[in-house]
C-alpha cells in the first residue's frame, strides 16, 4: 500500500491542490477492489464553439485490477487443551481467511512436529467445518487429504479448519505438544511483489502480497496423566486388650488411595484378598468412614470370605479415598 | 505525448468523417505513481500501467486542446471517478466535486453526504463521484491539462 509520504508538490507543482486535512480513503473491503475489475476512465467536455453547445468524450483508458495473494491463519482455541496421554481424536481449530482480492484456494497442511515442544501429536486428518457450526462433526465435516487444497474462497471469505490428532501414549503429565496448520495460496507464494503473470482472477496477473501468500498458526495440547498411590496399613487388637497378633486377634486393614498428577483415572477398583488363616468379619467394610454392605448392591463395595472390591469409578487427580475392613486371626 | 501526436494526426480524418468538426479535443491518460529506490533515495516514478493493485495511487490526467478556428467558450471538463477508485482529495485548482453521481457540484468542503444513520455528514474524499473544471474559454490552438489523484480501493 502506498502512502502519502512523498510530498505532492515535488512532482506535480501547481497542477494539483490538496484538500486540507483530507482523509485517506477507506477501501470498500478489507482486501480491496476485486481482481479482474476493469477501471475505465473517460473524461467529457461541454463547450460552446460559437455555433452551439457541444459535448465530446476523451479516449477511454482501461486498467485491470490484478489479484493480490494474501492469506491469514489464526487459532480459534485459547491455550492448551489438556488431554490424556494416548488420547485420539483431539481437535484443534483454526480460521483460514482469504485476505487477497481474488478467488483463491489454499493448500492446507498440518504438522505435529513443532519445535520447542515435549511431544509431537500424530495428525489423523484435516477437516473443513462444512456446516459452519464451529465444532468438528465427524462424518459431516469435509475431510481434506493432507496437503490438499481448500475450496475456492472469495475475497475476505473465511473457513474453519480442524486438525484432528492423537497424543502419544508416552506424553507425560504436564508436557506440551502443538499442531500447526499452514495455508498456502495455490497460485503461488514468495516474497511480496512476486508476479505470477496471467494467473490472477479475471485474467490479470497474480501478485504476492504482504503475507507472502502463506500463513500458519499453532494449536496446543498439554499431556495429562494421573497417578495412583496406594498405602496399606494395619492395626491389631488382641482378645486381651493388647496389640499382639494371636489367634482371636482382630486386624483392621486400611487402604488409602491417592490420585496424583493431573487428569483422571477411569474405572478405578480397590481390591484386596483376605489373608490366609484369617476370616473376614462381616459388615466391617467402610469407605471414607461410611459403612458399606457386603452384598453386591447399590453401594460401591462388595466383601466376601475371599476378599473385598471397592468400585470407585472415575477419579480425578487430587482424590483421596480410604477403605477399611477387619479380619480375625484363626 | 505520443497520444497527443496521434490525436493531431488523426484530426484530418475526423474532419473528413464528421460533418460538424469538434474544435475541442480531450485526451485522457492514467499514470501510476510507483515509489522506487534510486541510489538509496525513494523517488516516485509515473508509469502508464496496464494493470493495478488495490492501494495503487493513480494520476488521472485530461489534456485539452482547441484545434478549431474559433474560441471555445464555457468549457466544462468532467472526469467521473471510477467506482473502484477513491479520490485522495487532490486535484488541479478550480475543480468542483460531486458526491451524487454528477447531478450537483460544489467545492468539496461544502459537500455533505447521508451517513448510515441517515444524518448528513461532511463528505470524505472517497465519497466523490465526479470532478469538474470550468474554463471560461480556450483560444484557438491553445491547450492545457487538468488532473486528479486517486487510489485504487
Amino acid at each position: 500500500m502506498n502512502t502519502h509520504s512523498i510530498p505532492l508538490g515535488r512532482h506535480l507543482p501547481v497542477l494539483l491542490a490538496g484538500v486540507a486535512a483530507c482523509a485517506v480513503a477507506t477501501p470498500a473491503a478489507a482486501s480491496g477492489v476485486r481482481a479482474g475489475t476493469v477501471i475505465r476512465n473517460v473524461a467529457t467536455a461541454t463547450f460552446n464553439d460559437g455555433t452551439g453547445d457541444r459535448t465530446i468524450n476523451s479516449n477511454s483508458v482501461d486498467l485491470t485490477v490484478d489479484e493480490v495473494l494474501d492469506v491469514t491463519v489464526v487459532s480459534r482455541d485459547s491455550g492448551y487443551a489438556s488431554v490424556n496421554a494416548g488420547a485420539t481424536g483431539q481437535v484443534r481449530s483454526f480460521t483460514v481467511t482469504n485476505a487477497g482480492n481474488g478467488q483463491e484456494a489454499f493448500t492446507l497442511a498440518g504438522v505435529g512436529a513443532v519445535s520447542g515442544n515435549d511431544f509431537d501429536p500424530a495428525i489423523t486428518s484435516i477437516a473443513i467445518d462444512i456446516n459452519g457450526n464451529g465444532s468438528y462433526d465427524a462424518g459431516i465435516d469435509q475431510v481434506v487429504a493432507l496437503g490438499a487444497a481448500s475450496p475456492v474462497l472469495d475475497p475476505d471469505a473465511a473457513i474453519t479448519v480442524f486438525i484432528i490428532s492423537s497424543i502419544p501414549s508416552s506424553a507425560a503429565d504436564g508436557q506440551h505438544g502443538q499442531v500447526r496448520l499452514t495455508a498456502t495460496a495455490t497460485t503461488g507464494t514468495g516474497t511480496p511483489g512476486t508476479v505470477f503473470a496471467g494467473q490472477g482472477t479475471g485474467g490479470g496477473d497474480a501478485i504476492v502480497g504482504a503475507t507472502h501468500a502463506l500463513a500458519n498458526a499453532t494449536g496446543g495440547v498439554a499431556g495429562q496423566a494421573a497417578t495412583l498411590a496406594l498405602l496399606k496399613s494395619a492395626t491389631v487388637v488382641d482378645p486381651y486388650g493388647g496389640t499382639r497378633a494371636v489367634p482371636g486377634s482382630l486386624i483392621t486393614y486400611r487402604l488409602k488411595a491417592t490420585v496424583g498428577g493431573s487428569g483422571s483415572i477411569a474405572n478405578l477398583h480397590l481390591n484386596d484378598a483376605i489373608p490366609a488363616d484369617t476370616v473376614y468379619q462381616t459388615g466391617s467394610l467402610t469407605l471414607d468412614g461410611m459403612a458399606l454392605t457386603d452384598a453386591t448392591d447399590a453401594d460401591a463395595g462388595v466383601a466376601s470370605a475371599a476378599g473385598i472390591d471397592i468400585a470407585l469409578g472415575t477419579q480425578a487427580a487430587g482424590a483421596v479415598h480410604s477403605v477399611t475392613f477387619t479380619v480375625k486371626i484363626n | 505525448m505520443n497520444k497527443y501526436v496521434v490525436m493531431l494526426l488523426a484530426a484530418p480524418v475526423m474532419l473528413a468523417a464528421s460533418p460538424a468538426p469538434q474544435s475541442v479535443q480531450l485526451s485522457s491518460t492514467v499514470m501510476a505513481e510507483k515509489t522506487v529506490s534510486v541510489g538509496g533515495r525513494e523517488q516516485v516514478e509515473l508509469k502508464t500501467p496496464g494493470s493495478v493493485l488495490p492501494g495503487d495511487r493513480l494520476i488521472f490526467q485530461t489534456n485539452y486542446r482547441n484545434g478549431g478556428g474559433q474560441p471555445a467558450m464555457q468549457v466544462v471538463v468532467t472526469n467521473p471517478v471510477p467506482a473502484a477508485v477513491a479520490w485522495t482529495g487532490e486535484a488541479t485548482p478550480g475543480a468542483v466535486e460531486s458526491v451524487d453521481g454528477g447531478k450537483t457540484y460544489a467545492p468539496f468542503v461544502q459537500l455533505k453526504v447521508k451517513g448510515a444513520d441517515g444524518a448528513l455528514r461532511p463528505a470524505q474524499p472517497a465519497d466523490v463521484t465526479h470532478i469538474r473544471w470550468t474554463l471560461a474559454s480556450i483560444a484557438p490552438g491553445a491547450s492545457g491539462l487538468v488532473k486528479y489523484r486517486g487510489m485504487v480501493r
